[in-house]
């Protein structure tokens, strides 16, 4: 019990500096900046974007997809270093674990691929068409 | 500070591991087959459904192959003390399986499914992930491992959920089930934080015996527990976390609904039973605790509010899916009277009821679906003189409805007399819980008919069809199921039996 | 021999699901063929059967079976429960004075039922499978001498009846069907955690395990201390008793809990109608005397008075509610409850006469009332119509229908030389023996005489009287002076036909015979309900014989 309690008595002090570490930042910035405010530096900052409209844009759903692949092949590095530095000692069979590993992965990358997730521009436009099978939902919905 | 292990240590550290391995065997057989089925998807084409649909099929049986081994093998914990071989285990891996097998069953004669646009590759594939994802949870013995199959399996049920992806109430279906899942993940996982911040274990076992050893605050702990049974009662459907599951149920395609309604919450139990009887083993010490309640009262009042609950708002219901899922939710409430008895008859008498909720489930939304084929519908006023037209169909769904309801000569009776077995055994101790539970099943009998009434009471308005040809196939699956539901409603011997010799839980503390 | 009797429905029920279904004769006759074998079985069990032998619990340092005959006991389950050791649950029939007379009722109604169906017309197939499941289902309940079996049928009755109701029924059977069942279903639940917790409490003497024989469960040696219904489990003991007697007096009907019989009786079809009047009722006394009684005799001792109340009710509350019937079928379904009522008080009573009275009224109750709602079926089968005051001087037209009905009114009013007279002269000198039960009597006496009015006054009005030529039937006057009337979509003998007649006979000849010399049915049960007196009542208590 003891050892873990000092465990958190670390994050505690984690905590407490990072605290006041940004906080002591801010309060710094506030004594010694001039303060010039106009409507420009009040609005939120958006990447030079500005800031109007609604929140609720429709951004291309292929976005999604590309980041999704893009967080695989993200978590497959974290995997691959701590494994480079002890495959050595490990020998073959690390070796043939990771290609399953990244045998799968591939399988992941050919699937998207073959559906057609990676094509930017679908060659032939989608059209959505409405179920064909009115009948089927008009259960209500209250319960 | 990170250390860097020498090389000594990970050969050790890999030995244990390709050790484990070998009690893993069924898990690691369907992983395989959940990665063949994408390849498979891959290079057929488009018109696979049935050639994927047989490969599941065949896949699944193959696994209980190597599930029968592991019945030859000693019970133990391997991979660090994540994960678990027992009976216990065993019995839930074959359960899945054949939930598996009966979802595949009923996705074949589909028609909703059948017209499914972009194939049904990953359908199966998801299919068979489920089945290993809820494999582990019944299995699991660690905290984090526990989290990660709840989280392949919902992860899994998602996306199931929304398959109609041009079907809007699919997709609101899929939309709300991720949005509970997601709050009732994070609660789980938070009351398992608490709990390795009370105890600095993640396994089971362990926990349980930091706890005996070194005591707990009982605030904490009802905390910790509550949240985890947020988490847990999400996945059992059991009131107050089943407000998802109406909606889920009705619009998800109708063989998720009953892989859902069977698997997931048996799923859901597997593990509440695990962690409550081998981590928290303290269910009758609810005086000493000062606030007077601990896991087992909460449980006896989830348990008596989902009876209640289940029954009373079905009886309103229009929508065949829906009533089916409001009698899902009270059928959660009587699983839990099994639990709540904290002994191995209880343990017992709810794995006979999960075995007989498979078949009559499942057996139901299987004339469910032949029933929406012919009529585009899950109204219950379109069940109107099907009687008539589908011999068969309506005799066996009649029989499921029967056996739902709990009445003789079916294996429904039987699970419910386990469990009041269980209760009485007792003595009067759960006798309110006992009267609960019977008065329900009267209010249950009133909405289960009201499908037979609509099926042979009632005259249809379309009088001048005649009888409707459901095929073959459907035909031996439908009087399978309802062979199978009266058989074991007079000869329930082996299962029973089987259901006592998988009660011993690895680790746990039942007497 | 019992299971023959008892499955040989069952049995018809399967070959008919194999004949299509338009071959309608051919169905009909599988199901008569099998009732009519189901009564010559009864009636060899009746040959074979030993008077002498008492039944009920098992004898001391006799045979393990008790004095039951015709036993059939088979290990049916064995589970093994960990600490509660196996659970046994066996298929065990056997039969004593109790139950043979109930078998040998059932078969004669099952066979008279089978015939009064044969004008059924709707989905004759369905139809005839259920009547033979809820055949079976009965027989089986009263051969059943294990609580889990006799459950098993018990429930399996509900199903059929409510299908039998549901779809072959009159106007309003969707509501009479489901009040049915969930009236019956609610008694029988509780009967289920009885069942459970008798299990926990009674210890088979021969195999020193938990048991759900009704044999073991009848003495109290076999309880044990400290279980939940042991013997010095004072409450629950009280409370079993309570909610067993509720789940069994719905079905007798016991007033309060009667109100779905007229509902049942009025849209269930003539044969079904006679089924439940003539078996399904008895079924409730029945438990009563095998179960409710004899597995809790101190709670029945204390609760005489109360049952004999309620049975004074049933009797005086069921004939003031037939006397106001305009439904000929409603008044006959409320007699019913009148009728049971005199069970009620013969069984509180408690001593031979009145339970001797009681068992015999069950008896004669299954016949006569059988014979009045095959009456109420002919004459609704010829006018559409039951109303009493539409009717007026049948008997002129139809001499022999009001001879029988005659026979029928009269056996139910109690008159002297019919058989329903010596059953209530029994269970009414059984309930003045007693100090207990003499008042409640004496107001039961009433009964009779409301009786005797209902049925007097509707014969008046109806056969005898001023003929009513209306909506329902025409009236010819033919080139001799004689007059004919002739009933709209009726194109049958305006009399009784040769069918009719055939399940009206031997009614009224086992109505008439058993009024004038009752030994053949009384016979069979006074040995056994003498031994059941005396379960009920350690205390000493004279016997008839």
């Amino acid at each position: 019990m003891d050892q873990t309690l000092s465990g958190f008595g670390t994050v505690f002090v984690f905590l407490v500096l990072g605290i006041v570490f940004v906080a002591g930042g801010y309060l710094t910035a506030r004594m010694l900046r001039p303060s010039r405010p106009n409507p420009e530096k009040n609005s939120t900052y958006e990447c030079g974007e500005p800031a109007v409209g609604s929140a609720w844009v429709k951004f291309n759903i292929r976005f999604y997809v590309v980041a999704l692949i893009f967080i695989i092949f993200d978590v497959e590095v974290v995997f691959l270093y701590p494994w480079a530095t002890v495959f050595k000692p490990l020998g073959p069979f690390a070796l043939v674990e990771v290609l399953i590993f990244a045998g799968i992965l591939a399988l992941g990358l050919i699937y998207a691929w073959v559906k057609g997730d990676l094509d930017w521009v679908r060659p032939t436009p989608n059209i959505p068409k409405m179920p064909e099978m009115p009948n089927r939902r008009i259960g209500k919905a209250n319960g | 500070m990170f250390e860097m292990p020498s090389g000594a240590e990970i050969q050790s550290i890999i030995s244990i591991l390709k050790g484990g391995a070998g009690f893993f065997v069924p898990e690691i057989y369907l992983s395989a087959l959940f990665m063949v089925l994408i390849i498979l998807d891959l290079v057929t084409g488009r018109k696979n459904a049935r050639f994927l649909a047989a490969v599941t099929i065949a896949g699944l049986v193959g696994s209980l192959y190597y599930i029968f081994k592991q019945q030859a093998m000693p019970d133990t914990e391997f991979f660090f003390g994540m994960y678990a071989l027992d009976r216990f285990g065993i019995f839930f891996k074959y359960f899945f399986v054949a939930s598996g097998i009966l979802a595949v069953l009923l996705t074949v004669i589909d028609d909703q499914l059948k017209k499914h646009e972009s194939g049904m590759g990953e359908y199966y594939a998801l299919l068979v992930a489920m089945v290993v994802g809820m494999m582990m949870m019944a299995s699991s013995t660690d905290l984090l491992m526990m989290f990660l199959a709840m989280e392949l399996v919902s992860l899994s049920a998602y996306a199931m959920t929304g398959y109609l992806k041009r079907d809007p109430r699919s997709s609101e279906a899929a939309l709300k089930y991720l949005v509970y899942g997601a709050v009732s993940s994070g609660m789980l996982l938070y009351g398992f934080s608490l709990l390795y911040g009370m105890t600095a274990q993640t396994n089971l076992t362990r926990i349980a015996m930091v706890l005996a050893a070194h005591g707990y605050d009982p605030l904490v702990m009802i905390m910790a527990v509550l949240l985890i049974m947020a988490g847990l009662g999400y996945k059992m459907g059991a009131v107050p976390f089943h407000f998802w599951s109406p909606d889920v149920y009705e619009g998800a395609p109708t063989p998720v609904t009953a892989y859902l309604s069977v698997g997931s919450k048996a799923a859901g139990f597997a593990m509440l039973m695990r962690f409550f009887f081998v981590a928290v083993p303290h269910g009758m010490d609810m005086y000493v605790s000062p606030l007077h309640i601990d896991w087992l009262m909460i449980l006896m009042l989830v348990s008596a509010a989902s009876m209640i609950y289940g029954n009373v708002v079905a009886i309103w219901q229009k929508n065949v899916k829906r009533l089916l899922a409001y009698s899902s939710i009270a059928h959660a409430g009587y699983l839990l009277l099994g639990i709540i008895t904290m002994d191995q008859l209880g343990t017992q008498s709810v794995l006979v009821y999960l075995a007989s909720y498979l078949l009559m489930n499942y057996g139901a939304f299987y004339v469910v679906i032949l029933i929406a084929n012919r009529t585009g519908s899950e109204n219950l006023d379109d069940y109107r003189g099907l009687g008539k037209k589908m011999p068969l169909a309506g005799a066996a769904l009649t029989v499921f409805l029967i056996s739902l309801v709990g009445l003789p000569p079916t294996f429904g009776f039987i699970g419910k007399l386990m469990i009041f077995s269980a209760l009485l055994s007792k003595g009067s101790l759960f006798m309110w819980l006992a009267l609960i539970g019977i008065l329900t099943s009267v209010i249950s009998l009133y909405y289960y008919m009201l499908i037979p009434l609509n099926m042979y009471l009632r005259e249809s308005e379309r009088p001048e069809e005649g009888v409707v040809e459901t095929g073959m196939g459907a035909k031996l699956v439908t009087a399978t199921l309802m062979i199978l539901t009266l058989y074991f409603g007079l000869f329930f011997q082996p299962i029973a039996n089987y259901a006592k010799y998988s009660s011993v839980l690895f680790g746990a503390f039942l007497n | 021999m019992l299971s023959l009797i008892v499955f040989l429905p069952i049995i018809a029920g399967l070959i008919i699901l194999a004949v299509p279904s338009s071959q309608k004769q051919i169905i009909r006759i599988v199901s008569l063929l099998a009732a009519l074998g189901q009564g010559v079985l009864a009636v060899l069990i009746w040959r074979q059967y030993d008077p002498t032998m008492a039944g009920i619990v098992a004898a001391s340092g006799g045979s393990p079976f008790g004095s039951f005959q015709m036993i059939e006991k088979i290990p049916w389950i064995s589970l093994d429960l960990g600490s509660f050791g196996p659970l046994n649950i066996e298929y065990f029939l056997g039969v004593d004075g109790i139950s043979i007379t109930m078998v040998l009722l059932t078969a004669l109604i099952s066979a008279i039922g089978v015939l009064s169906s044969w004008t059924i017309q709707k989905q004759v197939k369905g139809y005839f499978i259920l009547y033979n499941l809820l055949a079976t289902a009965m027989m089986g309940c009263f051969v059943a001498l294990d609580f889990f079996l006799f459950y098993v049928f018990w429930e399996l009755m509900l199903l059929p009846m409510y299908f039998l109701i549901g779809i072959w029924g009159g106007p309003n059977r969707e509501y009479a069907a489901i009040k049915f069942f969930l009236y019956t279903l609610f008694g029988s639940v509780f009967m289920l955690l009885v069942m459970i917790g008798l299990y926990f409490s009674v210890i088979d003497p021969l195999t020193g395990h938990h048991t759900f024989s009704l044999v073991a469960m009848a003495d109290q040696a076999n309880y044990i201390k400290g279980a939940i219904l042991g013997p010095d489990s004072v409450t629950w003991r009280y409370a079993a008793f309570i909610v067993l007697f509720v789940g069994f007096a719905i079905k007798v009907p016991m007033f309060p809990f009667h109100t779905w019989l007229p509902d049942a009786h009025v849209e269930a079809p003539t044969p079904i109608s006679v089924i439940l009047a003539g078996v399904l009722l008895k079924l409730g006394t029945y438990g009563m005397m095998r179960i409710n009684f004899p597995l809790f005799p101190e709670v029945f001792q204390a609760g005489m008075y109360v049952i004999g109340v309620f049975g004074a009710i049933n009797i005086i509350y069921g004939a003031f509610c037939a006397l106001a019937q305009q439904d000929l079928k409603k008044m006959v379904a409320y007699s019913s409850i009148s009728h049971m009522g005199y069970v009620l008080l013969g069984l509180a009573a408690a001593n031979s006469e009145g339970m001797l009275g009681a068992l015999y009224q069950m008896f004669n109750h299954g016949t006569i009332t059988a014979m009045l709602f095959l009456l109420v079926g002919v004459i609704y089968d010829r006018a559409h119509s039951r109303q009493i005051d539409k009717f007026g001087g049948l008997a002129s037209y139809m001499p022999v229908y009001t001879g029988f009905v005659t026979v029928a009114w009269f056996a139910s009013l109690g008159l002297p030389g019919l058989s329903g007279f010596i059953s209530e002269a029994f269970v009414f000198v059984g309930a003045f023996r007693e100090e207990v039960t003499r008042p409640i009597a004496i107001v039961s006496v009433l009964g009779i005489v409301f009786g005797a009015a209902y049925l007097l006054w509707s014969l008046q009005r109806m056969f005898l009287g001023k003929r009513k030529p209306d909506a329902l039937y025409d009236l010819e006057v033919d080139a001799h002076g004689h007059e004919h009337i002739h009933f709209h979509d009726w194109k049958g003998k305006l009399d009784l036909d040769a069918r009719e007649l055939t399940m009206l006979i031997p009614l009224g000849i086992i109505v008439i015979a058993l009024g004038i010399y009752p030994m053949p049915v009384m016979g069979l049960l006074t040995t056994s309900i003498n031994k059941l007196v005396q379960v009920l009542a350690p205390v000493a208590m004279s016997a008839v014989h």
